[in-house]
């Protein structure tokens, strides 16, 4: 099968050796991590963009290296060619190797700050993308520059309380790590945070399974031409809809 | 008079000193305090909620106004007290188990108080069990959920259905909001009311408690 893969450049490393390894010819394609950060609508525009400028003709599917990724890819359509997606809640879901020990994690850890080589070189910030107006994830000197000394204060307060509830640095370790710097890196980061530093071993099995063409009911949603894929609030993450 | 006006404008342009004087100046002149949040406050807060709902304002705007309407609601809220006047409503806030993320939470809380209401903040990472506890405390009619990631949103139905299951659910209304829930989805868990933004959520609250 010759296959195109729209993804999140935040899994470069790992969809680059799964499309290495897969049986089908796979046409790479990466849209920077920062969609995630422009809210759900305009983050499945662009990526609908990137479904509607592929050829017709060209490729038995469509894959999308993403998860439903806060409903960035919620409302999302084939056209002429159909779209598969994980049946995940995002990328750490993926690389977590499965929807259940995500959630378990999750539920373990409801103060774990995750990190793999994606969100280390791809930048860590969450804000690349979006307007510089909404405030997230400035340095205090540029919210002091724009807001003056004590409302800027103020405000960095109140827009980072979140993380002083982290507690956990959890590394998706994933054997794609060329090298000890990433751990290090990440450790360093826990370090400075004053957190727990987690390395917890990654499973590339199901993201795999996406360029293999091996696209089980359960994993993967498949939406033919003219069909949508939505968020479905459920144990299955997204449907189809017609 | 001049400076409940100023006290209007403060509270929109984000300036608590301001608020805070102008408070103050208008308790000394005699003003009820009923007409302080009654006339101004609450209309300051919900042109700070329309402004940011048409993209003119966005998130550290929204809370700079909360700070300078909470400034003003040091001073009144001891004197409201005093005067025995019950407030709108009482409404227990928290962002659901599981989820860190409190500013969307923290503002719509911010919002309320503005709007009048009692707010009893539950913080971040709530069980549901202690929403049941703190909204039967504290005779909480109105209890307000928040969720950030999609992963997290189901907590929002396991809270509802610990309502349900402490015998409490016909005696709270419950509204739901957060980045990645959808009417839909609010409906689908049973919850009272559902909106998209926080000027909104006072809107909305308003309308649960009248019912």
């Amino acid at each position: 099968m010759r296959l195109k893969l729209i993804s999140c450049e935040v899994l470069f490393r790992e969809m680059c050796d799964a499309c290495a390894h897969s049986p089908h010819q796979v046409d790479l394609e990466f849209l920077p991590k920062g969609l995630h950060d422009l809210g759900g609508k305009p983050m499945a525009a662009k990526i609908q963009e990137a479904v509607d400028r592929t050829p017709e003709g060209v490729y038995e599917a469509i894959l999308l290296g993403y998860g439903l990724c806060g409903n960035g890819l919620d409302g999302l359509t084939a056209r002429h060619t159909r779209l598969v997606l994980p049946r995940a809640h995002d990328c750490i879901a993926l690389l977590m190797g499965s929807p259940e020990r995500y959630q378990a994690y999750c539920e373990q850890n409801p103060g774990a700050y995750y990190r793999s080589t994606g969100w280390l070189e791809r930048g860590k910030g969450l804000q690349q993308l979006t307007h510089d107006t909404i405030g997230f994830d400035q340095p205090l000197e540029s919210m002091i520059r724009k807001y003056g000394e004590d409302n800027g204060r103020y405000l960095y307060e109140e827009m980072t309380r979140y993380r002083s509830q982290y507690g956990k640095l959890t590394f998706i370790e994933t054997g794609l790590e060329a090298g000890g710097g990433f751990i290090a890196e990440a450790a360093a980061e826990a370090r400075e945070c004053g957190w727990i530093f987690e390395r917890l071993p990654g499973d590339l099995a199901w993201l795999r399974r996406l360029v293999d063409g091996d696209w089980a009911e359960s994993e993967f949603v498949v939406a033919g031409p003219g069909q949508r894929i939505a968020a479905s609030y459920d144990s299955g993450v997204v449907k189809v809809e017609a | 008079m001049p400076e409940l006006d100023k006290l209007h404008e403060a509270v929109i342009e984000g300036d608590w000193k301001a608020a805070s004087a102008a408070t103050q100046a208008a308790i000394a002149a005699g003003v009820a305090p009923l007409t302080i949040v009654g006339g101004y406050l609450v209309p300051a807060m919900d042109e700070v909620g329309r402004r940011f709902d048409c993209e003119e304002y966005y998130v550290p705007e929204m809370l700079l106004s909360a700070r300078a309407m909470k400034a003003a609601m040091e001073i009144v809220r001891p004197l409201l007290a005093a005067t025995g006047a019950e407030p709108v409503g009482r409404v227990v806030i928290g962002t659901v188990k599981g989820d860190l993320h409190d500013i969307g939470k923290n503002l719509v809380a911010s919002m309320l108080e503005g709007g009048g209401f009692e707010v009893i903040d539950l913080g971040a990472d709530v069980a549901p069990e202690r929403f049941v506890e703190a909204a039967a405390a504290r005779h909480a009619g109105l209890v307000a959920l928040s969720a950030l990631l999609t992963v997290t949103m189901g907590s929002m139905k396991t809270t509802i259905d610990a309502f349900q299951a402490a015998g409490l659910r016909e005696k709270v209304k419950i509204m739901v909001g957060g980045a990645p829930l959808t009417r839909q989805y609010a409906d689908a868990i049973g919850a009272d009311g559902y909106t998209d933004s926080a000027g909104g959520a006072v809107a909305l609250a308003r309308r649960l408690v009248a019912a």
